[in-house]
């Protein structure tokens, strides 16, 4: 018995250590592809588009999924005033609030600036939120044709969040904690404001919204 | 007795080609093998220990020679070239010219102010990636002989004298520090280094030190506390990470890359 043990613990033992010497440059499987790679590997979906200003969120040419199902560039808002907010849809705590102040927002928009914004979910949960569960959350929620919900390849999912400043991780049971952050986007698709928090009023937000419109008219392109 | 002796000789040959035959790190880089690492912030339903499944990292942080090749290659990414999404100003700060590192940033020192962007965009084209928080704190929990780091004295020690002292400037070499048990280089004792998923760290930023997070701003369906506030470079590292944004350029902060094993 004690014979068959020794072996084995040594095998046992001398495993880690073998495998942190073995520092040696030398390739195989790793190296294989390690070549750079072709340049729009890195930065294809990032390439600025002429037509956006350098503080463009446009200039990200991800694609995206809305709860229809179809591909949703963010460009698309382009020209209008965006509300966006990240979310997940089976969230229980913060996110229906952050909805309901979105909503409130919108209400307390005077009515030629509302017709103009557009509201954006971008769910974190790339798994769950298909675009038939979104579809349900519209349901549940009430959101109109002025609301876009969608959802997107996690790469692309950490880097708007990125850009939005918002965090995020995901615990062992698949919630998410989160950032509650509302962000504002001008019609070139420039943060122009955010807000932070569950609390207090919507008017800095409402009248940010307004300034975007105020201050940068564009044409609309849709 | 010899029989005892050969069977240990023959199995610890086996062992050594088994792990050199099951994953063979590129030059460079060193495996660094599954095993456990204790996140400090965990949820109330997270594990309190997770196993990180084996990868590959670089054995120094990315240096000025290294992200000089890189902007030849991509234009965008070069100081003048990058717009304000990507990086804040001061973005490359140290170097004296678009394609000129210069004194101030010596080739073999690791390039710092650089941002999240333009350091995920350089591991994009190396063919590589960002490592994840759990790995980077899994490579950097360590010490210089053992796998456990925050209990080896003089490793503690080292990191915690580099806490206290200023970096300095221009910064040495990469590569030039005693490396870890894993054969790595450098994770303390030279600059701080970027994770792919920094923005993980949820720390409200308006309450310093606090081990908490603020459920006004942040929506969690289970808190998310410190676990361990005694090991010290951990907490440091989770505040440090949690106070950035990605277009944040830092003087002293700088990034390396992982790879996944095929």
């Amino acid at each position: 018995m004690k014979t068959k043990l020794i072996p084995l613990l040594a095998l046992l033992a001398i495993l880690p250590f073998a495998r942190a010497a073995d520092a040696a440059p030398c390739c195989a499987a790793c190296a294989a592809d390690a070549k750079p790679a072709a340049e729009k590997s890195c930065c294809a979906d990032e390439t600025p588009a002429a037509a956006f200003t350098a503080k463009s969120l446009y200039q990200l040419d991800a694609t995206w999924t809305n709860d229809a199902g179809q591909p949703v560039r963010l460009a698309s808002f382009h020209g209008h005033p965006v509300v966006v907010a990240m979310f997940f849809a089976s969230c229980e705590y913060a996110c229906p609030i952050i909805v309901t102040e979105m909503k409130r927002l919108r209400d307390s928009l005077p009515a030629d600036v509302r017709a103009e914004t557009r509201f954006v979910l971008v769910t974190f949960d790339s798994t769950r939120d298909t675009p038939a569960a979104l579809a349900a959350y519209r349901e549940r929620m009430q959101l109109d044709d002025a609301w876009t919900l969608l959802r997107g390849a996690d790469a692309d999912v950490q880097e708007l969040a990125m850009l939005l400043g918002v965090k995020y991780r995901q615990d062992a049971k698949g919630q998410f904690s989160h950032s509650n952050l509302i962000t504002i986007l001008n019609p070139e698709g420039e943060i122009a404001h955010q807000r932070a928090g569950l609390e207090g009023d919507v008017g800095a937000a409402a009248r940010a919204v307004t300034a975007t419109l105020a201050t940068g008219r564009t044409i609309p392109n849709s | 007795m010899n029989v005892h002796l050969r069977r240990f000789a023959l199995s610890a040959a086996l062992a050594f080609f088994a792990s050199v035959a099951a994953a063979q790190p590129e030059a460079g880089m060193v495996l660094i093998p599954t095993g456990p690492y204790a996140p400090l912030l965990v949820g109330k339903d997270d594990p309190t220990t997770v196993t990180v499944p084996a990868f590959c990292l670089d054995v120094r942080p990315v240096t000025n020679a290294d992200f000089l090749a890189f902007v030849r290659a991509n234009p965008k990414w070069r100081r003048s070239q990058l717009g304000p999404l990507f990086a804040d100003p001061g973005y490359l700060g140290d170097w004296a010219g678009d394609l000129d590192p210069g004194a101030r940033a010596p080739l073999a020192s690791p390039v710092v102010r650089v941002s999240w962007f333009a350091a995920r965009a350089f591991a994009a084209w190396s063919g590589k990636r960002l490592p994840a928080t759990a790995e980077w704190e899994r490579a950097a929990s360590a010490g210089f002989t053992t796998t456990d780091g925050e209990h080896e004295p003089a490793y503690r020690d080292f990191v915690l004298d580099w806490f206290g002292t200023k970096s300095p400037s221009p910064l040495p070499a990469a590569g030039a520090g005693r490396p870890n048990f894993f054969g790595v280089h450098d994770l303390a004792g030279l600059v701080w280094e970027w994770v792919g998923d920094f923005n993980t760290a949820l720390v409200s930023g308006d309450s310093r030190g606090d081990s908490g997070i603020d459920r006004q701003f942040f929506c969690s369906a289970g808190s998310v506390g410190a676990r361990d506030t005694a090991n010290y470079p951990a907490f440091m590292r989770a505040g440090f990470r949690s106070s950035l944004r990605a277009s944040y350029v830092v003087p002293n902060l700088g990034f390396r890359c992982a790879k996944s094993i095929p």
